[in-house]
């Protein structure tokens, strides 16, 4: 195998790459990186068995030349030191050759390095998806879609379902949810496709959007989705993600959504979050970081924060309408900080059922995204 | 009040002034004369003020204002961020030399605390006072007020009277001309809330407060108002307590088995015990805690330790035998057992302890949502007492888990 590549396409090809490379990992062909020179270009594969990312630079691309000289095979490279040496070579161009003992040389202007290389042969095969379960839906729509809800995951692997985002459809809609069981984000789009979908239900770990997030850039292109039963892939013009599915049901999570209210507050999201973020500075010392809401008349609200350690500070935020019954509050700064930038709308509505029970942020008439958060109790 | 059989009691109360920004001004001198600030975020206009110096006072700088509105006000205004780490450390210094004098020493927060110097009688408590302040300057460069009184409230008052760098004394006979003139709202234990509802009243000075009759005001603010009505007439028993800080960090049972024992239910009957145990101890205190650790010691003598972070802050015995259980099930090697014990930490006091609710399990809370609402109301009305005693008798607290530990043999 032989090829002369551009440094920069080279780059970021092996960083997205990398994202699937584990060092700690069961298999130990997998702690590399597989190089696959074609006559169209170069694939660049890495996997930790729970993701798998190929990367594909074209040799030519909008009559642009990335790679030249080129003589097909294939090679499996140490990914704890390719990817430092492809960031420091000296030269915008890098040559790779592997000989047939595996040795890999790799040149850039006058520096050469030696690296011991592994079969290719030896690296396991990716899975190849049969599904008819597919859909597209535009790159920035998808990281949206993940930067509302990926957040709410759980990171305790007590509940390891709920480290996961639910991914349902429903006729032409389709729906992320995460929670973490203290609090919920939901996002729901329509699918704008002609046949109506019929998907099955899948929960996608977690850490598993939070790279793909990393990964794709933010277009309007296309990105195709398949799913089977226990995986799921991402697929782009030259991008291959595939992740495991976690398995388990995942809770029922709609019949726990309140349907009423019994006090509904209507609020600039942007001054709520900023007071908020100024009562949870007094309140970090506390263990929790809760600050406390309560509703006054004339339209104030009062947040509240303490640390009998620290001090306390009280601020009132004018709502632009409060309705229903007097409330008191106690809630986590960081989820109502969360959930009103993942809302990211200029006017929110907030409806309480009463001070033990959850309560729902969502922009004012746009029911396609919600985030429910759990109260603190004090004693 | 039963006050007629005790001896008359000297309080001294200790104020650091301005505690956070004198500790800044003496590591860093070139601070010193000028108007300082600490706030949480010194390059958003919009942190908070945690503390000012004195000469930023001057200029009406104060607590929980925003950075921007004290800059406004101050426009020499330094701004530094706050180092509690720092402020813990000095702190700790302070109590050390407050312990040189007396063992009966309560801090009450990082820069405060009460010292009941009664049995010093050989000192004349106004001096020991000033070479305390003086002691205290010389060592960590950080000034102090210092109230001389007979109980914690007079001395608390006194403290506020001389700032900074004072010394007063506050004598029951002082009170009408010292203590009443004051606004009501600079009396210790009067909130803004309190201040606003004594105002429909009429009181506006602590002498208006003493002078009023105890069940007028019991009706208006319930059980705090008799307190404070005390309070204002120079009454207060509480005593200086030096373990009220201490006995908060863990509260623990342990116990040598009648024998050494590999039996299962044994061991779970002893674990049900300890726990109902250390229940009760928790509810004594008023507090909950978070963390649980187990002792397991083996018939060879060796001693493990295993320690668990609950999910909630509990003082639950069922809670807690059940999480002790499962701990020990964890880690036992199944050899005999000699000795188990059951200690909680991470504790907080009952009424600043909070529980983050579960979205599958909430409903069983918000059932109770009525109650809880019933019993905030009664305590506001008639104190916090009122849902302490309806449990059976608490047993007596013997030893510490510590001790228990040690006399284990």
């Amino acid at each position: 195998m032989k090829f002369a590549i551009q440094r920069d396409q080279l780059m970021e090809s092996v960083q997205d790459v990398m994202k699937a490379i584990s060092s700690r990992t069961a298999i130990p062909i997998l702690t590399g990186m597989k190089l696959e020179a074609t006559t169209e270009g170069v694939k660049l594969t890495g996997s930790d068995s729970d993701i798998s990312i190929e990367s594909f630079i074209p040799a030519e691309e909008d009559g642009t030349v990335h790679i030249e000289n080129i003589e097909p095979g294939s090679i499996v490279l140490q990914a704890k030191y390719f990817p430092d040496i492809v960031r420091k070579v000296p030269d915008n161009t890098v040559e790779i050759e592997s000989d047939h003992t595996k040795n890999v040389t790799i040149r850039s202007g006058s520096a050469e390095f030696h690296l011991n290389g592994q079969d290719a042969e030896e690296y396991p095969s990716l899975p190849q998806l049969r599904t008819e379960n597919s859909f597209d839906m535009p790159t920035d729509l998808l990281k949206r879609l993940i930067k509302q809800t990926g957040f709410a995951v759980s990171t305790s692997e007590t509940r390891p379902i709920l480290t996961g985002v639910h991914v349902s459809t429903e006729e032409e809609n389709l729906q992320f949810v995460a929670t973490d069981s203290h609090r919920l984000a939901s996002r729901k789009i329509s699918l704008e496709t002609e046949e109506t979908l019929n998907l099955p239900s899948v929960v996608i770990p977690g850490k598993s959007l939070s790279e793909l997030n990393k990964i794709l850039d933010d277009t309007g292109d296309s990105v195709q989705i398949s799913i089977t039963d226990n995986q799921i892939l991402f697929r782009t013009k030259h991008l291959y993600f595939l992740s495991r599915l976690l398995e388990g049901n995942y809770p029922e999570t709609s019949r726990l959504i309140p349907n009423e209210s019994k006090t509904t507050v209507l609020i600039d999201s942007k001054e709520l979050l900023q007071s908020v973020d100024r009562a949870s500075l007094l309140a970090k010392e506390n263990r929790n970081n809760v600050v406390r809401l309560l509703t006054k008349e004339n339209n104030q609200i009062e947040i509240h924060g303490n640390s009998p350690e620290v001090g306390n500070v009280t601020e009132e935020v004018t709502a632009d309408t409060i309705d229903g019954e007097e409330l008191k509050i106690s809630f986590s700064a960081k989820y109502m900080m969360d959930a009103l930038r993942a809302i990211d709308a200029t006017q929110v509505k907030i409806s309480f059922t009463g001070a033990m029970r959850p309560f729902l942020i969502t922009p004012v008439d746009d029911a396609s995204i919600l985030q429910l958060i759990l109260p603190v109790r004090t004693y | 009040m039963d006050n007629k059989n005790r001896q008359p009691r000297v309080i001294l109360h200790i104020d650091m002034n301005s505690f956070y920004a004198s500790v800044e001004m003496a590591d860093y001198p070139e601070l010193q004369g000028k108007p300082l600030a600490i706030a949480g975020n010194p390059e958003e206009r919009k942190g908070v003020i945690v503390t000012s110096s004195y000469e930023a006072r001057k200029y009406g700088v104060k607590t929980t204002m925003l950075v921007g509105e004290a800059r406004k006000l101050c426009p020499s205004l330094l701004i530094r961020r706050p180092n509690f780490d720092r402020y813990r450390e000095v702190s700790k210094q302070l109590f050390a030399i407050l312990r040189e004098v007396t063992e009966l020493v309560q801090p009450v927060s990082i820069d405060e605390g009460y010292m009941d110097i009664s049995d010093l009688a050989d000192r004349h408590p106004p001096e020991l006072a000033e070479e305390l302040q003086k002691r205290i300057f010389a060592d960590l460069k950080v000034p102090c007020s210092i109230g001389i009184a007979p109980n914690k409230f007079l001395a608390k008052m006194a403290s506020d009277m001389k700032k900074p760098m004072g010394c007063t004394i506050l004598r029951k006979r002082d009170i009408p001309k010292k203590l009443w003139p004051l606004p009501v709202r600079d009396m210790h234990g009067v909130g803004e809330k309190t201040a606003e509802k004594l105002k429909k009243i009429d009181v506006r000075t602590i002498g208006d407060l003493a002078n009023r009759k105890e069940y007028e005001l019991k009706n208006l603010l319930g059980v705090n108002g008799s307190k404070l009505h005390q309070r204002a007439n120079g009454f207060d028993e509480r005593e200086v307590d030096p373990e009220a800080i201490h006995s908060f960090k863990s509260i623990g049972a342990s116990t040598t088995l009648a024998e050494d024992t590999a039996e299962e239910t044994e061991v779970y009957r002893t674990f049900r015990e300890l726990a109902e145990k250390v229940e009760g101890r928790m509810k004594r205190k008023e507090v909950v805690g978070q963390q649980l650790q187990i002792m397991i010691r083996y018939n060879n003598r060796k001693t493990v330790t295993r320690t668990r972070l609950l999910h909630n802050n509990t003082n639950s015995r069922e809670i807690i035998s059940r999480e002790a259980v499962d701990l020990f099930e964890e880690h036992w090697t199944q050899q005999p057992i000699r000795l188990l014990g059951i200690t909680m930490s991470e504790l907080v006091e009952t009424n600043e302890a909070v529980e983050q609710l579960n979205l599958f399990t909430y409903e069983r809370v918000a059932e109770k949502e009525p109650l809880y609402k019933t019993i905030e109301e009664l305590k506001e009305k008639y104190g916090s007492d009122v849902f302490k005693s309806s449990k059976m008798p608490l047993p007596p607290i013997r030893t510490s888990f510590q001790k228990d530990f040690l006399d284990g043999d």
